[in-house]
C-alpha cells in the first residue's frame, strides 16, 4: 500500500480535531493551551506533506517559522496564566469571568 | 515498510494527543504530549525532512513542553473538580465536533495523488533549508526574530510583576 498525501492530510485533520476538541471541551486553561499546541503541530504536518508532494522545500522554512510562533505563543500564554493565577488563585476557565459581571 | 512506519507513528501520535486531551491531571497531559510530539518527529522523518524531525524534538518535545511542565507544576493544585461536570454541561461543542467530523469525512473522498516520484536529491537536508531561510525568506526570518523578542519582553513583563498584571 502506497502512503500518499491523502494519508498525511487525514492524519493532520484528525490531529487538528483532537486539539480543537481539547480547547473546546476542557476547562483547565493549561490543557486548553496544550490543545493549541496540538493544532499548531497538525498544521506543521500539512506543510511538510505538501512540501514533500511538490518537491519544494519552502514548506520546511514555514514549519520552522511555525516552531518559533509556537514557542512565542507558549511563553506568552503561560506568562498570562501565571499572572492570572496570582490574582484569581485558579486556572479554571469557568472562574475567569470577571469581565462578565 | 513506509506504510508500517506511517501507521505506527500516526497511531502513536494520535493516541498520545487524545490521551493528553482527555487526561485528568495536567502533568499527565504534558507527558502524553511529549510522547505525541516525539512520534510527530517520526512522521517528519518519513516525509524526508530530517531537519524538521530534529527541530521537533529539540523545540517541541524539549523546550516548549518543559516550559509547560514547569508552569503546570507551579500552578496546578488538585484536579479541577468542576471539569468533568462542565464537559457534560457544554452541549454546544457537540455540533461543532459533528461539523468537523463531516469535514474529515468529505476530505476522505478528495483524491489527491500520492508522492509519485522520489524526493529530489538533497531534499530536506539542512543545506537546502538554510539557503532558503537566508536568501529567499530572509525578511520572514528577520521578522520571526522580532516576534521572539516581543514574546520575551511580554513574558517577562507579565510574569515578573509580583502584584499581578503590569497595568
Amino acid at each position: 500500500m502506497v502512503i500518499g498525501l491523502n494519508h498525511y492530510l487525514i492524519l493532520a485533520a484528525a490531529l487538528f480535531l483532537t486539539g480543537a476538541a481539547g480547547v473546546l471541551a476542557r476547562r483547565n486553561t493549561l490543557i486548553m493551551l496544550m490543545g493549541v499546541e496540538v493544532m499548531l503541530c497538525s498544521v506543521n504536518i500539512v506543510f511538510a506533506a505538501h512540501s514533500r508532494a511538490l518537491g519544494d522545500m519552502s514548506g520546511h522554512v514555514f514549519v520552522i517559522m511555525n516552531f518559533a510562533i509556537a514557542a512565542a505563543e507558549a511563553a506568552i500564554g503561560l506568562a498570562i496564566l501565571v499572572a492570572i493565577y496570582r490574582i484569581k488563585r485558579s486556572v479554571n476557565a469557568d472562574e475567569l469571568n470577571s469581565l462578565k459581571e | 515498510m513506509e506504510a508500517v512506519l506511517f501507521y505506527l507513528f500516526g497511531a502513536l501520535l494520535l493516541g498520545g494527543a487524545i490521551a493528553a486531551m482527555t487526561s485528568r491531571s495536567a502533568v499527565a497531559a504534558a507527558v502524553w504530549l511529549i510522547f505525541a510530539f516525539v512520534n510527530a518527529a517520526g512522521i517528519y522523518a518519513l516525509l524526508a525532512a530530517p531537519v524538521l524531525a530534529i527541530l521537533q524534538i529539540l523545540i517541541y518535545a524539549g523546550a516548549i513542553m518543559v516550559l509547560f511542565l514547569f508552569v503546570v507544576m507551579m500552578l496546578q493544585g488538585p484536579t479541577l473538580k468542576s471539569e468533568l461536570k462542565s464537559i457534560g454541561d457544554r452541549k454546544w461543542w457537540l455540533p461543532v465536533g459533528a461539523i468537523l467530523v463531516a469535514l474529515l469525512n468529505w476530505m476522505r473522498g478528495v483524491n489527491l495523488e500520492g508522492f509519485v516520484n522520489d524526493a529530489p536529491a538533497g531534499f530536506g537536508e539542512i543545506k537546502g533549508v538554510a539557503e532558503l531561510l537566508l536568501n529567499k525568506y530572509m525578511i520572514t526570518f528577520e521578522m520571526i526574530s522580532l516576534v521572539l523578542l516581543v514574546a520575551i519582553i511580554g513574558a517577562v513583563a507579565l510574569a515578573s510583576n509580583k502584584k499581578g498584571m503590569p497595568w
